[in-house]
C-alpha cells in the first residue's frame, strides 16, 4: 500500500494548492481533451511543457510523478507486444526471430505512453494538490448546474466523500483481521487452491459485517445530528474564484484550442 | 521453557515520515505456567509486544525466545503457522474475525487449519464451548447473529480449541457485562489452574489484575518500566500511585482504614475478608 501514489494527496504549501478546487478539476477536463485531439509532437510538447510547468509550481517532485507511472507499466509492455504483432505499416525495421517489427508499431505504442504519461502528469497535479474533500466541494459545485436535469449533486458529493473517509478506516480493520485470521492459522500468502480460497473467504466476511455496521453507526450518528439529504445546507468552507484560478482557465482553454488549431493544420 | 525478549525493538513503517519507534530495546523475561498481566496507557506499546510472540510481528532488532523457537530480527523465520498453534493470541474484539456459517463450523477453523481432521476439530470445538459456557443448542447457529458477549465467546472458543499452551489476550473482556466479564476471567483461571495453560492478558482493569493474575509487568513508552508479581505490586497503593494507576478499590479501602488507626493485615484478599475484620475491630473498640 505504502508505494501506492497514483492519486494521493501530498500536503505541500504551493500555489497550486491554493487555487479553487473548481477550476482545478475544470483546467484538468480541459488538458484531458486537449491531449485526445491528435495535434502531433509538437502539440504533445506544448502540453509536456505546460504540464511540466504545474508540476514545479506545486512543488511536486518528478519521482512521485514516475513511481504513479509504475502500476501502468505493465499494460505499456502488453501493448506494445500486440502493438508489434497487429501492426504491419510502415517501414520494417528489424526482426526478432519470426516477427517483424514495423516503424508504425513502435510509434503508435509511443503515441501511446506519452499520452498515458501526460493524462498521469496532469491529474497528479489536480489529485496530489487538492484536498480529497476540498475536490468533493469542487464537484459539487460543478454538478449543481445539472440539478435541474435531476442529477442529486449534494449526494454524489457526499457519497464521495463518506467513501473517501472510510479508506484508511477499511485499510486498518483489514490488517486486522488478516491478524486475527493468521493467528488461527490461515497462510494468507500461499497454498493449496481451497486454502486459499478460505483465507480470502476469512477475510471478506468479517470486513463487509465490520464494513456495514461501520456504514449503519455513521449513517444513524448523520441522523441524530440531523442531517436531511435534500434539505438547503450552509457551508463551513465557501470556495471562491480569484485571479489565478481565472487564468488557469484562460490558458487551459488557449492550450485547447492551440491543439485543435495544430490538429487542423496537418 | 521460558518466554523472553531479548534487545527487541520493533519500529513501525521505518523509512518513511511515518516511523514509529512502538518498542525500545525491551529484554524481558515471562513466567512460564503463571498469569501475567500486561498494563500500561495507550500507545505504551503492550499490544506490539505480544504480537510479537506468535511471530505476527517480527522484531526490527534483537530477538524473542518463545517454547523451542527462537526468532531473530532480519531473519525470515519458517514455519510460522506450527508456532501459531502453540501460542493463540486473541485480539480486542476478537467478535470481528467470525466468518463461517456456524458457530460449531467457525471454532473448529483453528484446528483445522493446523492439520486436525474434520471429526477431531469439531470434538475439539465442542470442548471449547463447554469451556467457555455456549450449550449446544448454539451449534448450527450463525455465529453473526449472536449478540456481542456470545460472539466474543464463540471467538475466544475458536482460539481455546487449537488447545495452545501459551494463550495471549489483548484485553479480552473490553466491552463486556460485569457478569460477562466475571466468567471471562474466571474461565482463564481455570485454564491456567487446570490445564497448566501460560496466560497473558492485556488489560486496564486493575480489579482484574488484582483477583486473577500472578505476575504484573508495566509499561511505559515502548518499555517494560516494571515486572513483579501481584502481592508485592499491591501490597499498598503507593507503588500504584508512583506509576500513575488507580489500584483496586480493596487496596485503597485498606489504605484508607489504616490512615485511619485500624490494622489491616495483608492476608486480606476480599471484601467480604475485610469486612469481618472491620467489624471483629469495631466491636472490640465499641
Amino acid at each position: 500500500m505504502g508505494n501506492f501514489t497514483l492519486g494521493r494527496y501530498l500536503p505541500l504549501d504551493s500555489p497550486i494548492h491554493r487555487m479553487d478546487p473548481r477550476a482545478k478539476i475544470m483546467g484538468m477536463l480541459l488538458m484531458l481533451i486537449a491531449i485526445f485531439i491528435p495535434s502531433g509532437w509538437i502539440g504533445y510538447g506544448i502540453i509536456f511543457v505546460c504540464a511540466a510547468g504545474t508540476i514545479l509550481l506545486a512543488k511536486l517532485q518528478f519521482g512521485f510523478i514516475l513511481k504513479s507511472m509504475r502500476p501502468m507499466m505493465i499494460m505499456m509492455i502488453f501493448l506494445f507486444i500486440i502493438n508489434c504483432l497487429v501492426i504491419h505499416t510502415g517501414e520494417p525495421l528489424f526482426v526478432i526471430g519470426p516477427v517483424v517489427i514495423y516503424k508504425d508499431a513502435i510509434l503508435q505504442t509511443l503515441y501511446i505512453v506519452v499520452r498515458l504519461l501526460l493524462m498521469i502528469m496532469i491529474t497528479t497535479c489536480l489529485t496530489a494538490t487538492t484536498k480529497p474533500l476540498d475536490m468533493t466541494l469542487g464537484i459539487e459545485d460543478l454538478l449543481k448546474p445539472f440539478e435541474k436535469i435531476h442529477v442529486p449533486a449534494h449526494e454524489i458529493a457526499m457519497l464521495i466523500s463518506i467513501a473517501l473517509r472510510f479508506i484508511p478506516d477499511l485499510i486498518d480493520e483489514t490488517q486486522r483481521i488478516i491478524k486475527a485470521q493468521e493467528s488461527r492459522g490461515v497462510d494468507m500468502k500461499e497454498g493449496k487452491m481451497q486454502e486459499r480460497i478460505m483465507a480470502i473467504l476469512s477475510l471478506i466476511v468479517p470486513l463487509f459485517v465490520s464494513a456495514f455496521q461501520r456504514a449503519e453507526d455513521l449513517a444513524n450518528a448523520m441522523e441524530a445530528r440531523g442531517y436531511a439529504p435534500g434539505e438547503k445546507r450552509t457551508r463551513y468552507k465557501v470556495l471562491k474564484m480569484a485571479g489565478r484560478d481565472y487564468t488557469l482557465l484562460l490558458c487551459c482553454t488557449a492550450v485547447l484550442a492551440g491543439m485543435i488549431w495544430l490538429s487542423r493544420m496537418s | 521453557m521460558p518466554i523472553a525478549f531479548e534487545h527487541v525493538s520493533h519500529i513501525y513503517n521505518d523509512g518513511t515520515p511515518y516511523r514509529h519507534v512502538a518498542l525500545e530495546d525491551v529484554s524481558l523475561e515471562l513466567a512460564e505456567g503463571k498469569i501475567t498481566a500486561i498494563i500500561g496507557q495507550t500507545g505504551s506499546g503492550k499490544s506490539t509486544l505480544v504480537q510479537h510472540l506468535n511471530a505476527l510481528l517480527l522484531p526490527s532488532a534483537g530477538k524473542v525466545l518463545i517454547l523451542d523457537r527462537t526468532i531473530e530480527a532480519g531473519s525470515q523465520p519458517k514455519q510460522l503457522k506450527s508456532l501459531r498453534g502453540q501460542v493463540g493470541l486473541v485480539f480486542q474484539f476478537p467478535e470481528y474475525q467470525l466468518f463461517e456459517e456456524t458457530v460449531l463450523k467457525d471454532i473448529a477453523f483453528g484446528p483445522k487449519n493446523f492439520g486436525v481432521s474434520e471429526e477431531d476439530a469439531a470434538k475439539k470445538a465442542r470442548t471449547a464451548m463447554q469451556m467457555v459456557g455456549l450449550g449446544p443448542e448454539f451449534e448450527e447457529r450463525s455465529p453473526l447473529e449472536l449478540s456481542g458477549g456470545q460472539k466474543r465467546r464463540v471467538a475466544i472458543a475458536g482460539i481455546l480449541a487449537m488447545d495452545p499452551a501459551v494463550l495471549v489476550l489483548d484485553e479480552p473482556t473490553a466491552g463486556l457485562d460485569p457478569q460477562g466479564t466475571e466468567q471471562m476471567m474466571s474461565l482463564f483461571h481455570r485454564l491456567n489452574r487446570e490445564s497448566g495453560k501460560t496466560i497473558l492478558i492485556v488489560t486496564h482493569d486493575m480489579e482484574q489484575v488484582y483477583r486473577y493474575c500472578d505476575e504484573v509487568v508495566v509499561m511505559e513508552q515502548g518499555k517494560p518500566k516494571l515486572r513483579t508479581d501481584v502481592q508485592t505490586f499491591f501490597h499498598d497503593s503507593s507503588l500504584c500511585r508512583e506509576l500513575n494507576i488507580l489500584p483496586p478499590a480493596l487496596i485503597r479501602m485498606k489504605d484508607m482504614l489504616r490512615e485511619n488507626g485500624f490494622t489491616v493485615s495483608d492476608e486480606i484478599s476480599d471484601v467480604n475478608g475485610l469486612a469481618k475484620e472491620l467489624a471483629r475491630q469495631v466491636k472490640r473498640h465499641g
